[in-house]
């Protein structure tokens, strides 16, 4: 029991990677160590997929914008036409977030089982909701939404405010972390072959699913914002 | 001690059998869906998805739970 709650802390605990020698020194946490190293891979594989794009389409053009008008469809049929402005970011955070949850697959801990990297993209949904729903409704329209349908749902409209966040930032986190967990025990009993069938499961399906849960459930929000 | 934070821990994890339940109810009804409206098969994928996924945040929030009672209460 000692040993299990040691290791699980040691794990929760994410490692310093290095520090930047600014004043005394800012410690940087592997897991944003690990989430920028995806921010450029993600930039150099964009940088190398769009330059010299032709009016008629190599492969490789051919592949990367099916991929995208795919993006666009399965966002356009959840947003509407007045959505069409938060999909470049909504895909950014699917292309975020499923490759964070991929990386377990390299060996690299995903950073998405850190709490602070999912509260920040938590919170960054939230503000982007209620921009959206302030830029479509103006400040007014977006206060009087809060005591639709009747006045007295008031308070509870306001509390999704804060509910929303913690939600998504919890699902993500709690699933990627008990995927984690469990691949780590089952790591410790047995170290060769039988994790294989357990990783497709809780690294390749369960971090797709939470990926694509994520960015569903922003989209829906923004959706019943702008309505 | 070690044992009653053993059995609290458990106690906490029982929270799946609510989302195992409610996932299991929601995947029939959606399969009955789409053997009624094999058409509408997208838009009930959807719903079910999320669905399972409000559903399945009660089993994690147990969870969550059961790994701070294990790592906070020694």
């Amino acid at each position: 029991m000692d040993g299990l709650s040691e290791k699980l802390m040691e794990e929760l605990n994410s490692a310093t990677a290095f520090t930047i020698p600014i004043g005394n020194g800012v410690p940087i946490s592997m897991s944003l160590a690990v989430s920028w190293g995806i921010m450029l891979l993600l930039v150099v594989a964009s940088i190398w997929f769009t330059h010299n794009m032709k009016l008629v389409p190599s492969r490789k053009q051919a592949a990367v914008e099916m991929a995208v008008e795919w993006i666009y469809k399965f966002f356009t049929d959840l947003l509407g036409e007045e959505g069409k402005r938060y999909i470049p970011y909504l895909g950014t955070v699917l292309l975020y977030i499923g490759l964070s949850n991929l990386c377990g697959l390299v060996g690299i801990t995903p950073p998405t089982k850190e709490l602070n990297i999912t509260a920040g993209l938590a919170i960054m949904s939230i503000v982007l909701i209620e921009a959206a729903g302030i830029r479509a409704k103006g400040a007014k329209g977006w206060l009087k939404s809060f005591a639709e349908p009747v006045a007295f749902v008031a308070p509870i409209n306001v509390l999704e405010i804060f509910i929303r966040p913690l939600s998504l930032c919890m699902r993500l986190f709690g699933n990627i972390l008990g995927g984690f967990v469990v691949m780590e025990l089952i790591k410790l009993v047995a170290p060769v072959l039988v994790p294989l069938p357990f990783s497709f499961y809780f690294d390749i399906f369960d971090g797709c699913i939470q990926a694509y849960v994520f960015v569903f459930l922003t989209s829906l929000f923004i959706k019943e914002a702008i309505e | 001690m070690g044992t009653l934070i053993a059995i609290g821990a458990g106690i906490a994890v029982l929270t799946g059998v609510g989302a195992g339940i409610g996932i299991g109810i929601a995947t029939g009804k959606a399969s009955e869906a789409i053997a009624r409206q094999p058409e509408a098969k997208g838009d009930i994928n959807k719903a079910l998805l999320l669905g399972c996924a409000l559903a399945e945040a009660t089993a994690i929030y147990g969870f969550v739970i059961a790994v701070l009672v294990i790592l906070f209460l020694k």
